[in-house]
């Protein structure tokens, strides 16, 4: 920054009693100018084509109104595989939000002194967490099979790494003082984990879990792509064989159930702050 | 009966808590420990029940060496030690009830603890616990929704269910008001006499500490440097001990 203040004089304010105050240039600017030359540069890597967009953008309006008026008569045919999809996040939320607590717990540097053992868990987490969702799915489906059991068990571990490292960093940030005053007491770690850091965190780790199961049911709607059951299943078909009015139905319906989902994760979390 | 013989404790990056220290104090004694902050107040303190380790020296609590307990016989320790805290240390969420009633998880099952199922003679020692403070009334009110003068009851409350010989407070009236802080130095006082617990109490307000205790121990940089009655505190006595400084002037402030 020494050239830049070189480039753009500091502004001197001086006060009544004579003493000087340098205020340096606004470094707008600069982040503006940077800020631009990344654009430019992006645009050029990825081959953005301005003109394409425009000259293409009214299909996507013929396709989205090809799905209007959705097709009615094909409803009977979404329950099966969206209760498939919803049991697919609610089984796979719960397990991943349950094996997630032993995790945290070993991850958390105000319970767990030694160093090695909370590198090793938090390194794990991360590297589950990096596994996307859909490449989680499928190899699961080379497991288990096609269905839901392998969507169940990409949700799960989804929920596992997303909540592991949410709630770590809940735990990281209780009071420890009545944790401290079990300790003196002569209760074990255990005890008094139990006794006065979980009563701290179990509100927000419900939070949690709520807002991840909201997501998941999101997710779970895409993973029947990769054969993993559910909405996606249907949905994969239905657009490839260009039927956008039963396309049209599915989304309404998944629009409809993520909103339920939703409004009852909130009204939850709220209830519980 | 705790006795201290030469002991020292140096912290990792080279400060010195205690230097030296030899002190006896025996069962049902009213102790109040008075110093500069850093003077090592809290370390002598925190020594008694192995929250801090001595680093040379020995400490014992009746007879046994507490330098080298381990596990279940420093719990056993514990067990038999109360301590209460200047930020009260309390679990703000629950009722004060159940704050007490948590003086009994060491001794309980884990399946226990984790269900929060407690015993029906626990709960009546627990409300019995919570009347010998004076508030019996609170029992089912949240912890956080109290006064701080109450919180600091609720503390001394399940510290006493807990059945201890000795009680360990550190800066206990540091965080009440002048009024609030006398009744709760009375509650101290009153429960040192009845029920012949030993108190240890780290204090700042020289006033109170001369009042109530009935001993007292100045330390300065680690060292004791004044150990005799509380009415033979004179101000050459605190002069030594506030290194020159007058303490009464500086809280006025």
């Amino acid at each position: 920054m020494g050239l830049y203040d070189k480039i753009f004089k500091p502004k001197t304010i001086v006060l009544s009693n004579g003493k000087e105050v340098k205020e340096k240039f606004t470094r707008t600017p600069l982040i503006l100018l940077i800020l631009i030359i990344a654009t430019v540069v992006s645009v050029q890597i990825t081959g953005f084509d301005l003109s394409l967009l425009v000259e293409r953008i009214h299909q996507f309006f013929v396709i989205l109104g090809r799905m209007f008026p959705p097709n009615v008569d094909y409803i009977p045919n979404i329950w099966g595989p969206l209760l498939d999809t919803i049991k697919m996040s609610l089984l796979g939320s719960f397990i991943g939000s349950v094996v997630a607590i032993p995790f945290a717990i070993l991850a958390s540097s105000n319970i767990i002194s030694i160093k090695p053992v909370l590198w090793i868990v938090r390194l794990f987490l991360s590297i589950v967490r990096t596994i996307p969702t859909l490449v989680c799915a499928l190899i699961a489906t080379y497991i288990w099979g096609l269905g839901t059991m392998a969507g169940t068990v990409a949700i799960g571990v989804f929920t596992f790494a997303y909540v592991g490292k949410q709630l770590f960093e809940l735990i990281e940030t209780v009071d420890m003082g009545a944790y401290e005053a079990m300790e003196a007491m002569g209760a074990t770690k255990s005890k008094a984990f139990v006794t006065t850091v979980l009563p701290q965190v179990l509100p927000s780790y419900i939070s949690v879990c709520m807002f991840c199961l909201e997501g998941n049911v999101r997710y779970a709607s895409i993973l029947g792509y990769v054969g993993a059951g559910g909405l996606g299943l249907i949905l994969n078909e239905k657009i490839s064989w260009k039927q956008y009015d039963s396309v049209g139905m599915i989304l309404v319906i998944l629009f409809g159930t993520v909103l339920i989902i939703e409004w009852l994760s909130h009204y939850v979390r709220k209830k519980l702050t | 009966m705790i006795e201290f013989q030469h002991a020292s404790k140096v912290y990792p990056n080279g400060v010195v808590g205690l230097d030296d220290v030899t002190l006896k104090i025996e069962q049902g004694e009213f102790v109040g420990i008075i110093g500069l902050s850093g003077a090592g107040k809290s370390t002598l303190l925190r020594t008694v029940n192995r929250m801090h380790d001595i680093t040379s020296g020995s400490l014992t609590v009746d007879g046994k060496e507490v330098k080298n307990m381990k596990g279940k016989e420093l719990r056993k320790l514990r067990r038999n030690i109360g301590m209460i805290f200047q930020s009260f240390n309390l679990v703000s969420r629950t009722t004060v009830l159940r704050n007490v009633l948590m003086a009994n998880v060491p001794d309980m099952s884990f399946m226990r603890v984790l269900l929060g199922i407690f015993n029906k003679e626990d709960k009546i020692k627990a409300l019995e616990a919570l009347d010998k403070v004076g508030i019996l009334d609170k029992a089912y009110i949240r912890a956080d929704q109290l006064s701080g003068g109450q919180q600091q009851r609720v503390a001394l409350a399940r510290t006493l269910a807990q059945n201890p010989k000795i009680i360990l407070a550190d800066e206990p009236v540091a965080a009440l008001d002048p009024v609030t802080a006398n009744q709760v130095m009375s509650d101290f006082r009153r429960i040192n006499k009845d029920m012949n617990i030993s108190i240890l109490i780290n204090i700042h307000h020289v006033e109170l500490a001369l009042e109530f205790c009935d001993r007292i121990i100045g330390i300065r940089a680690g060292k004791v440097v004044y150990d005799g009655p509380s009415k033979d505190v004179t101000q050459d006595v605190l002069d030594t001990i506030y290194a020159g400084k007058n303490p009464m002037e500086l809280e006025d402030k």
